[in-house]
Parts: structure tokens; sequence; C-alpha cells
């Protein structure tokens, strides 16, 4: 069959516009269709929490994650039977370097003490837990930063805030490591946050919770919640994952919404391929029925015409998925940015996604090109040689 | 010399949305190998569909075509088609080459069909580029040749794969008198030299005098069937048709 490909590449490019406006037609779907992957991929995954024997929950404002909680609701929620131990998360973000893509990772501030209390699947690999406590401008750093930028213990990273208008000098006293787990992440106390900037003190993002068993994470959402349900700062609780996934189960059926986008993109993808392989094929009706004079069989005709449209949605699928590729870390670092930039701390180039693109495009080949190859090898060879296109 | 087509009682219907043609009734042909033979007739004949029936790309309504041991008639389409690709060579009078190919690359196409190897793919093509003088061509796309280089594109396409039968219908009728001729000198040498059977429909006198046969139809019927000989001895009454 090898030795037909030049003669089906020669067929794609003979016209050169069409066939770049058709490729074109099928990548940028493609591109939508790897990031509708991507989060598909992210609610499939299990709950990290769980898969490490944790039962991890967090809590936040119940109108969204701009909106900060008072620091004392960890003390109240520490008090709740089950709960094995509490530590506060407050996003910072900010600039290291510059704002680049290349230099983004997520900072957090956290409370040093009780942090590796609730995060108990991370373990320091270097430096020790002691120092970072006892240094309130301390920080500790992830193995994957570490190693990208060649840090060593004690080195200092200057931050300079985004949300907050304030530039921080952090001293590492520590390498983590999670088990499982990214490690691409800058945690730092939360109290030298609050001195650098008083107006800061007392407000925390999220709270999170360690529960005692898989009982207790499954009472104590409710629980916790129902607790400030009167308050002026209600909360909604949830597992680790489902706070990930958040943004996106706030649209409600999520999988069902991203999986019928995806088949609409599809069906429109197969729909422009059919299209042009059918015009392709049209125009070709004397050619084929030459084809066919010189012992060319039905089928071989049908599976020219089948290859024309897969090399097309396959280039085009290609080049969709290296477009997706090289876009994947600046979108991650403007997500971000965001006030919804928690959510980019999951997500993560899937090697399900890069073959759900790769199955995709051999798909929208296969089936955009059945049609007209079909109506192309049956029409009699009689006709096709009488044919004045 | 023996026969190498037979067709036998020959009978093709059309059926259109108002009415059934009788395109060909009960027609009967013997060609034997080697024979040059032109089929002339005016429009509506059946030159056309006898050439096509011959290369098997239209079946009979009924009667029974042979050539040399092969029931064509009998086969199924993909019988046909391998048949086709082995034992027929197909010269149009449009040329048909595929624009997107070179000369080399058209030439080259029935080879595909076929277990040679690439270069004796370009072994095999060189040599029939070489025969219809277009060896230095063979680089170029279709819409750089003239039409009469397209047309010999065309026979090096149909004898590459070196055929049993040479089908050429009108040959020379989409090109000016001296590229006709030539043409028509290729299939003399094709016929003579190559010893290469030939069926060629044309409505020029000039250029079935070319060969070594005339068989003349008219509203599906074989009128005449004429040698050589008779060609040039009643040269005006075949040119006055």
């Amino acid at each position: 069959m090898m030795k037909y490909l030049p003669f089906i590449l020669k067929n794609v490019f003979r016209k050169k516009t069409r066939s770049i406006l058709t490729i074109s037609s099928i990548i940028l779907p493609l591109i939508l269709i790897c990031y509708l992957g991507t989060f598909l991929n992210l609610l499939e995954q299990p709950n990290a929490g769980e898969s490490r024997g944790a039962y991890r929950l967090v809590t936040r404002h119940k109108v969204g994650l701009t909106n900060p909680i008072p620091s004392n609701y960890a003390d109240k929620v520490s008090r709740l039977d089950g709960v094995l131990a509490v530590t506060k998360f407050a996003w910072f973000g900010g600039i290291y370097i510059d704002d680049s893509a290349r230099n983004f990772f997520p900072r957090i501030s956290v409370e040093p003490e009780t942090f590796l209390k609730v995060f108990d699947d991370a373990s320091l690999s270097k430096g020790s837990v002691d120092d970072w406590i006892n240094d309130p401008s301390g920080c500790i750093v992830g193995e994957e930063i570490f190693k990208k930028y060649g840090w060593k213990i004690g080195d200092h990273i200057v931050l300079k805030g985004t949300i907050y208008p304030v530039t921080l000098q952090l001293t590492i006293r520590g390498v983590f490591g999670v088990q499982g787990g990214r490690s691409d992440t800058l945690f730092f106390n939360r109290k030298y946050l609050e001195e650098s900037l008083p107006s800061f003190r007392g407000k925390i993002g999220t709270v999170w919770t360690r529960a005692r068993d898989s009982d207790a994470a499954t009472r104590l959402p409710t629980q916790i919640d129902e607790l400030f349900e009167n308050s002026s700062y209600p909360t909604k609780t949830e597992t680790e994952k489902a706070f990930q996934m958040g943004f996106i189960s706030m649209l409600g059926n999520v999988k069902l919404l991203i999986a019928s986008m995806a088949v609409i993109i599809v069906s429109v993808i197969v729909l422009i391929a059919s299209n042009t392989i059918a015009i392709s094929a049209r125009e070709r009706i004397r050619e084929i029925a030459v084809l066919r004079t010189l012992g060319f069989s039905r089928l071989m005709i049908l599976s020219f015409i089948v290859g024309e449209s897969l090399v097309m949605s396959i280039i085009g699928g290609l080049l969709g998925i290296l477009v997706f590729l090289m876009t994947f870390k600046p979108l991650k670092a403007l997500l971000a940015k965001t006030p919804v930039g928690g959510l980019s701390f999951s997500f993560t180039i899937f090697p399900e996604t890069i073959l759900l693109g790769i199955i995709v495009s051999t798909v929208v080949g296969l089936v955009s090109g059945i049609f007209p190859a079909i109506g192309a090898s049956r029409r009699s060879i009689r006709e096709g040689l009488r044919y004045i296109g | 010399m023996s026969e190498i087509i037979r067709m036998v009682e020959i009978m093709k219907k059309y059926n259109t949305y108002a009415e059934e043609i009788t395109v060909l009734d009960s027609l009967n042909l013997a060609i034997k190998e080697g024979e040059f033979v032109a089929l002339m007739g005016p429009s509506g004949s059946g030159k056309t569909t006898i050439l096509n029936l011959l290369a098997g790309i239209d079946n009979t309504t009924s009667g029974s075509i042979f050539v040399g041991s092969d029931e064509i008639s009998a086969m199924s389409d993909g019988q046909l088609a391998k048949w086709r690709s082995q034992h027929i060579g197909f010269i149009f009078q449009l040329y048909n080459l595929i624009p997107a190919l070179t000369a080399f690359e058209n030439v080259e196409l029935p080879l595909l069909l076929t277990p040679l190897n690439r270069s004796e793919r370009k072994e095999h093509v060189g040599t029939a580029l070489d025969i219809v003088g277009l060896k230095d061509r063979m680089s170029y796309y279709p819409r750089q040749l003239s039409g009469g280089q397209e047309q010999r594109a065309g026979i090096a396409r149909a004898i590459v794969t070196d055929p049993t039968i040479l089908l050429a219908d009108e040959p020379t009728g989409n090109l000016d008198g001296k590229s006709a001729e030539e043409v028509l000198l290729l299939l003399e040498d094709l016929n003579s030299i190559f010893k290469k059977t030939i069926v060629m429909v044309t409505h020029d006198p000039n250029a079935a005098s070319r060969a070594s046969r005339v068989t003349h139809l008219e509203k599906g019927i074989l009128k005449e069937d004429m040698t050589k000989e008779d060609i040039i001895m009643n040269k005006n009454r075949v040119i006055g048709n």
C-alpha cells in the first residue's frame, strides 16, 4: 500500500489552498477537543486524597474563591468530631523573575505548623520542617521546581505580588515531594504575608481539613457548612477533587456537557472534511474512471479516497495536537493568574488526551472519506469517461 | 494467425428514462492476433460501445466475448479490473492523463498494480517513454506538454504493462495533422514491430487507412469488413463515409 502513498499525497495537495483551509478547519477544533479531553480526564482522575490514603476536604466561601473567609474558621473546624488536622491556605500568585509562562508555578501562603499534618502524603527530601517553622520568611518548594531552577537550600527567592501589593523575599528551607503527585509548588508562611500586608491579617482563602475516615469525610462537609450557614461568610465544603474541579462542576453535568460539545465539534469537522472530499471526488469523476479503466478496482478507488481523507485529517490532527501542546503551558499560566487559579494545579497534559486527538482525527478521516469514496467507486466507468466536469 | 478476440451474438441495450435503445444487435466480430482493426461508422453506431465491451468496462445485454481463452463477458467486476490491468492498454481521445502527476508518474500508474519494485517500474516507464519519444519529458506535467505529446504519454501508459491488446478510442480525434500523423506512425510501429493487436475507433479515414482491416458499423450492425488492400482500393468510398 505504501507505493500508492505518493499518489495519494499528490491528490491531497493538488488544490493547495483548499487543502490548507480544510486542514486548518481540522486543526482548530482538534485543539478544542484536546482541551475538552483534558477537562474530561481531570474529571475522571481518582480522588487525589483518597488515592493517597487521606480524606481531605476544602472549605471556601460559598460565593467563590475570590471571597476570603475568616482565618478563625480553621479553629472552629478543627474542633469537629472526625477532624484529624486543619490548615489554612491563601493563594498568592505573584511574579517570579518575569511574567512568562516559563517561570510560572503556584505560590501559596500556608500555615507551616499544620501543613504537613493535612498533607501527610508530602514529605521533605531536603531541609527540615523546623527550619521552615522557625523562619517567618522561609518557604518549601517542590522537587520539580527545585531541580528546574537549580536552587539550593538557603537560596533567596523574590516574589513580586500581583493580587497583593507586596514584594516578598523568601528563603528556601525545605524541598518536598508528593508520593504519586506533583511537586511544582512553593509554600510559604502566611504570617510573613500578614506582617508585610496588615490588611491581609485574619483572612484566608481556604481551610483544608484531613478527615479521620471515609465516614467523617462524608459527614463533615455538611457539618462544616452548617456551622457557618448563618454567618457573614457562609461556606462550601467539598472533597479535594471536587474543589479542584469546582469551577467546572458549577456548570452542572460537566461530563455530559463536555462530551456533547466534543460530539458536536467532531460532527462539524466530519461535515467540513466530507464536503471537501466529496467536491474533490466529484471533480475527478473522469480521472477515477480512467484509473478503473487502467485496472484499479472499486476497492482500490475507495481506499485512495478514504486514504486522501485520512491523510488530510491526520495532518490536521497532528498539527492540532502540536498547537495544543504549545499553547498548554501559557494557557495554564494564564489560568493561574485568574481568580480560578487553583484549577491550574490539576491542569496537566494527559497521554489519554493526545491519544484522543489521534483517534478523533483518524475517525474524522475515515468517516468523512467513506461516503464520497463509496459514491465515486460505484459510478460506472462508461459514465465517468463521458463526464464533462 | 489465431483469433484473439471473439464477440458472439452481442446484444447491447441501454435504458433511458423514455425508451430502450439497442446499440448493438446480434453482433459477431472476430479479430486475429496481431491485427490492426479500425472501427468506423457514424456517431451512435456502436463503435465506442464495442471498444468498451472489449475493455470490460461495460457489460453486454446478451452474448459472449472471448479474449484469448478468457470469457470476459462472464467475469465479475473485480475479475475484470484485474484482467484489464494485465491484458488491455487503453488510449483515449482526450488523453486523460492525471494532471497532478508528471508524465513519468502517469505512465507508472498501471505498473503500481503489478508486483514490480520501484527500480523495475522506473526501467519499464523509461522504456515506454523511449518508445513514444518522450523520455526527455518524463518530469513534465500534462499542462507542460503539447496535445501530441500528451497523447504519446497516453500511449506510453497504455503499453507500459506490455498488454496483449491496445484499444484506441479516436486517438487522433483531438490532434492537429502533424501530431495525428506521429501518433498513427506510433500505432503502426506498435502493431508491426511490437506485434500488438490494436482495435481503433476512428472517424478519420486517413487514420483508418493505417489499419490492416476496417470494420464499418451502422446502427449497431456490422456492415462491411475490409482488408488493407480493400481500403486502398476503395479509399474514396471509405472517405465518403
